[in-house]
This record gives structure tokens, sequence and C-alpha cells, in this order.
């Protein structure tokens, strides 16, 4: 066991974790964040995303104390006094969330996508999202989601 | 996963100190990519993880001397967009691009992408076609080891328990065009049944010093040598399918779950033939 002190969502914390702990283990069993799922716990399906330093890692494959002084944001992080973001309002719009379990992490990876390709092709999209699944299919919506969204940040940033 | 220690060494030096050349419950660790999963399936338990990645001085990406320099924990994701990389070895650039996903290459290093040793990975076959070394820290020094030399077997490298991978280093290519291809059989991203990499030097439109390696379908990767001799001088398609019968010849291909061996063997005639006219037609 250790301390492990890091920024989580804005805010400086700090928890116990064990060594062989995941940061999803941590941010479930200590902080009651269930945003960040483990699914395929391989890498593969992006359920588990979470940012750490702003970068997109798979929570599955993250130990917990490699998270120590950083800075995490999970999906809860987003939305600020209860205002979602324009990527989460465009998933709403479009439909691109159906049970919901896979959002999180296409939400996460489409922030990554349009912070670094503002107006992305298909072929942009499909390249960045495609270390993620959604067992519902709602790729085309999700496709959709994504460009509505480059459009709404755009506006935003005229 | 079952409970174990984390060291977190800030010097290479204190790292290989940390290692342990008889025990081999004890293992570094960097992006821990490759490492979860292992533990993850219970094919790993060890007593004592040792973290490279607060060990600063290997993370730079530097042109010494016309050769291209890698810090060992350099994220893949870093050498992906690295304008030093594209412009050295552009090859590299392209192979990472269908490497994994963008979060594995957020956080797997070079060093783990080399000394994880599984055949079906991207990066071992490119960096031989290129002729690449590793610089290995031990406890009594440093030495160099030609990439091609690396692998010792399925998932087994010539490292020492107590060695450190320190950083990788790309000699300058001087002209020389590169290509590297994989042929996924069931999914786009499932493991490749075949990888081939090559690197020729063109002389007008004959090929000169071509440099074939195959990979995923064999137990380590393994340079060509028939294949290489077949391609030498070729100057049109049927002479790089010379190349390509020659390939599928000389290689030991595995069966698995991504296609038989004799099945492979087609695939080595068609692919090695497809990557050196890649090649030919690549920067
Ligand atoms: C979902 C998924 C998909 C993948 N797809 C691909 C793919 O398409 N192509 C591909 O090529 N690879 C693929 N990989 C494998 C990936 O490339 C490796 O997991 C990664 O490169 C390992 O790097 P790491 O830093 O995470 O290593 P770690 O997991 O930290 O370590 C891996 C091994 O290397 C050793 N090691 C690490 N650094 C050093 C060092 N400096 N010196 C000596 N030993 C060291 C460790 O002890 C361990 O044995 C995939 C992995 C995942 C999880
Ligand atoms: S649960 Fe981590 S990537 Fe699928
Ligand atoms: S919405 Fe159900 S898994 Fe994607």
């Amino acid at each position: 066991m250790r301390t492990i002190h890091f920024t989580l969502n804005d805010e400086a914390v700090s928890a116990q974790a064990a060594e062989h702990h995941s940061i999803v283990d941590v941010l479930r069993d200590r902080f009651d964040l269930f945003g960040a799922r483990e699914s395929c716990a391989q890498g593969l399906c992006g359920c588990c995303t979470v940012l750490v330093d702003g970068t997109a890692v798979s929570g599955c494959l993250y130990l917990a104390a490699f998270v120590d002084g950083k800075t995490v944001t999970t999906i809860e992080g987003l939305a600020q006094n209860g205002k979602l973001t324009p990527i989460q309002e465009a998933f709403l719009e479009t439909g691109a969330t159906q049970c919901g379990f896979c959002t999180p992490g296409f939400v996460l990876m489409a922030g990554q996508l349009l912070a670094a390709h503002p107006d992305p092709d298909d072929e942009e999209i499909r390249h960045y999202l495609s270390g993620n699944l959604c067992r519902c299919a709602a790729y085309p919506e999700i496709i959709a989601a994504v460009k509505l969204a480059a459009g709404k940040l755009r506006a935003g940033r005229l | 996963m079952t409970p174990f220690e984390l060291a977190e060494p800030k010097t290479l030096k204190e790292a290989v100190g940390l290692l342990d050349a008889d025990d081999p419950t004890v293992r570094p660790i960097a992006g821990g990519t490759a490492l979860m999963l292992m533990m993850k399936a219970g094919v790993f338990r060890p007593s004592k993880l040792v973290s490279l990645r607060a060990i600063k001085e290997l993370t730079s990406i530097e042109i010494v001397k016309g050769e291209l320099t890698v810090g060992a924990t350099t994220p893949l994701a870093v050498l992906e967009h690295s304008e030093a990389v594209r412009m050295h070895a552009p090859v590299i650039t392209r192979a990472l691009r269908t490497l994994s996903n963008i979060r594995v290459r957020n956080v797997a290093t070079v060093g783990g992408a080399l000394a994880h040793a599984d055949p079906h990975m991207d990066l071992p076959p490119v960096l031989i076609a290129l002729g690449a070394r590793v610089v290995v820290q031990g406890r009594s020094g440093a030495r160099t080891i030609p990439v091609a030399d690396l692998f010792a077997g399925y998932f087994e490298t010539v490292l020492a328990k107590d060695e450190l991978i320190a950083s990788l280093i790309v000699p300058a290519q001087d002209g020389r065009r590169a290509a590297y291809l994989k042929c996924t059989t069931r999914a786009v991203h499932d493991w490749p049944a075949l990888g081939v990499a090559v690197s020729v030097a063109a002389d007008g439109k004959a090929i000169k010093n071509a440099s074939i390696v195959i990979s995923a379908a064999t137990e380590t990767p393994m340079r060509m040598s028939a294949a290489e001799k077949a391609a030498s001088g070729a100057t049109d398609d049927a002479a790089l399918r010379r190349a390509g019968d020659a390939a599928a010849a000389e290689a030991e291909l595995i069966s698995d779950g991504q296609g038989s061996a004799a099945y492979k063997k087609e695939l080595v005639r068609v692919y090695v033939a497809r990557a050196l006219r890649a090649a030919l037609g690549a920067a």
C-alpha cells in the first residue's frame, strides 16, 4: 500500500492504493467514480479511458501508482457547473449513446481528436476512434456526433 | 493481479542495481501495457517491478552524428509525431500509425516494444531492416546489440535479467527507401499473420543491398538472406516475384490462429514482392 497524491477533475486528492491496483480500481473503489469502467481489460475497447496529464490512456492497463503527482480527468470532470461540454451535447443530440457503456471513452477520445484536428474528415475520425468499441454499434451516430461537436467547438472559438 | 513491490528509481544505474540476474519475478516496467496484460492473465506474477518512468535520462529523441538516437522510455506516440523521426526514417512513422491504438501508443515505450519480444510486434522487423541497434546497460557497463541479434526466441531476448535497454540507435539511411506491410487475416486490428519490412538502396531502378525481414509468421523476426540475394539487381516485377519465391522457400513458418504455415508461405511469397515494390516507390 502507498498513498498517492494527484489532481482529480480539478481537485487535489490523495488515496491509499495497492501497487497492483489500476487507476480504474482506485477511481471506482476510493472515489465512487464509475464513468471509466473496465470492459475488455486488454486495452482494446476504450471503456476505461481517462486522461493523465491531458493524454488519453486505457485505465485498465495503467497502474494507479503511476498517477502520483499527475492530473487525472475522467468523464465526470468535463461538465462545468452542471453544463455539459459541446462534445457531450453533440452525443446527446445525435443519439450517439444507446446503452451508454462506451460513451465516456468515446467522448474523451473525441476531445483528443478535436484538440488535434478541429475539422476532421471521416478517415481521421475512424483512425482516432478505432481503439474504441461500441457494442450497440452506434458508430454512424458517433461519427455524426463528432462532426457536430467539431462545428460547435469551431463556432465557439470564433 | 497479485500484489507486488514497486520500485521507482531516478537513474538508470540505480534501476540496474535494483534488478536481479537470478530472479525472474523481478522485472522492469516502462509503459506497462504488455506487462499489465500478462499480470492480469496470471502468466506473470512479479515479486517486484522496477519502474523506469522516473528516469529522466531515457526520454529524448536526438540526431547524434547523423544517427537517430531514441531514449528507451520514449512513448511510441512521441516517436510517431517526431519530425526528426519522420525525416530520418519515415517508415517508422508510417508503421506506428497502425501499431495498436492511440491510447496504447501514448503509454507504450520504445524499450518495451523491443524487450517484450512478441514476434507479432511491428517495430522489431522495421528496425532490423533499418540496421538499428540498442545500447544496453548492465551492472558492469554498457554494450551494443544489433536489433537483429536481440531476439532469442518466442517472447525471449538475449538480455540478462539485470540489463536494461537504454536507447535505440537508427543509423543514417543515406537515401535508402523502406516499407513495412502487415497482413491481418481476421480483423484489421488483429495481430498480423505476417509482417514484412524491407529497406533497399536503389541504383537507378535496380535494387541494391536489400534488407528483407519477416515477422509474426516466424518465431522471431528473421532476415531472409536468399531473398535478399535474389532481389539484388532486380528491376522488374518478375525479379521482385523471384525474391518473394526465395523468401517463401527459406522462411521457417509456424502455424497458429492467424493461419497455417502453408497459407503463410503463400502470404510471404506475395507480400515480400509487394513490400519491395512499395519500398521502390517510397521515400
Ligand atoms: C491493446 C493492445 C494492442 C496492441 N497492438 C499492437 C500492435 O498492433 N503492434 C505492436 O507492435 N504491438 C502491439 N501491442 C503491444 C505493445 O506494442 C506493447 O505492449 C508495448 O510496446 C510494450 O511497451 P511498454 O513500455 O508498455 O512495456 P512494458 O509492459 O512496461 O514491458 C514489456 C516488457 O519489456 C520489458 N522492458 C520494458 N522496458 C524495458 C527496457 N528499457 N529494458 C529492458 N526491458 C524492458 C519489461 O520488463 C517487460 O518484459 C499492443 C498492446 C496492447 C495492449
Ligand atoms: S477496459 Fe480498458 S480498454 Fe477495454
Ligand atoms: S452505446 Fe452501448 S456500447 Fe456503445
